[in-house]
């Protein structure tokens, strides 16, 4: 798995790429737990992760909460039909705010 | 002279380290392609064997990354037989499926995604050790 985080103004954007798995979910939280610390707006890019399970989307759970908490914005763009169906079967995705693409998750409010 | 029409069977001995998961992904989704489901059913049953592994790793070895898991695939007919072994803890079958889905807790979503994914599912502790056994059943359309 790849991370990689890019600036946008007072917004943090993480891309990620490969699999996010019990091996590497750790490492995410530590990135995007980084992250949250420094902007008002946290954007991840989901369009390069070919396989995601459940200690995956527990941890972007666990960024919702805390960015929730701290009265920031969490936004997820970019899933595709794979990642999307596992969102579906854990049935989170009706919690998160996901945009389609990076511009649309940007100019959100 | 006439014979049973052999079917695909593998066993395999891993460590329950996270580092193998994507080996055993890697095996599976292919198995499941060759057997007959689609795509996303072939994601599906590779992410519900996943979790059945995960779930051994965190819960039975506690994230010990030098405990042994014993992993079966068998193709009985229309059906894929997935077992599991540990020598770990037993599992707490309080805790299957117990979360609600959907809510903003970030555990638990495994065992509800095995669930939703295999047709058959259960977890025994037996004297040989925990057992998980998952299967699934091809869906023919025509």
């Amino acid at each position: 798995m790849k991370i990689s985080v890019r600036e946008a103004g007072d917004a943090k954007i993480v891309d990620v790429e490969g699999d996010v798995d019990l091996g590497s979910s750790p490492e995410l939280r530590k990135a995007l737990f980084g992250a949250l610390q420094e902007v008002r707006k946290l954007a991840l890019n989901l369009s390069q992760i070919r396989y995601i399970d459940s200690s995956g989307i527990a941890t972007l759970v666990e960024v919702l909460k805390d960015s929730q908490r701290m009265k920031k914005d969490f936004v997820l763009f970019g899933l595709n039909p794979a990642v999307e169906r596992v969102f579906k079967l854990t049935h989170v995705i009706r919690i998160f705010r996901v945009f389609a693409s990076e511009q649309e998750a940007m100019e959100s409010a | 002279m006439t014979s049973a029409q052999p079917v695909f069977h593998f066993k395999v001995v891993m460590p329950s380290d996270p580092r193998y998961l994507p080996v055993v992904r890697g095996v599976v989704c292919p198995l499941a392609a060759a057997i007959g489901w689609d795509e996303a059913d072939c994601g599906a049953i590779t992410l519900a064997l996943d979790e059945a592994l995960t779930n051994v790793i965190r819960h039975a070895y506690h994230g010990r990354a030098d405990g042994v898991i014993e992993l079966e695939c068998k193709q009985s007919g229309d059906e894929l037989e997935v077992t599991l072994w540990d020598q770990g803890e037993p599992p707490d079958m309080s805790k299957i499926c117990a979360l609600e889905r959907g809510c903003l807790e970030p555990g638990g979503l495994g065992t509800h995604i095995i669930k939703d994914v295999m047709d058959t599912v259960s977890y025994q502790a037996l004297p040989r050790g925990n057992r998980f056994l998952g299967v699934k059943r091809l869906r023919k359309t025509i």
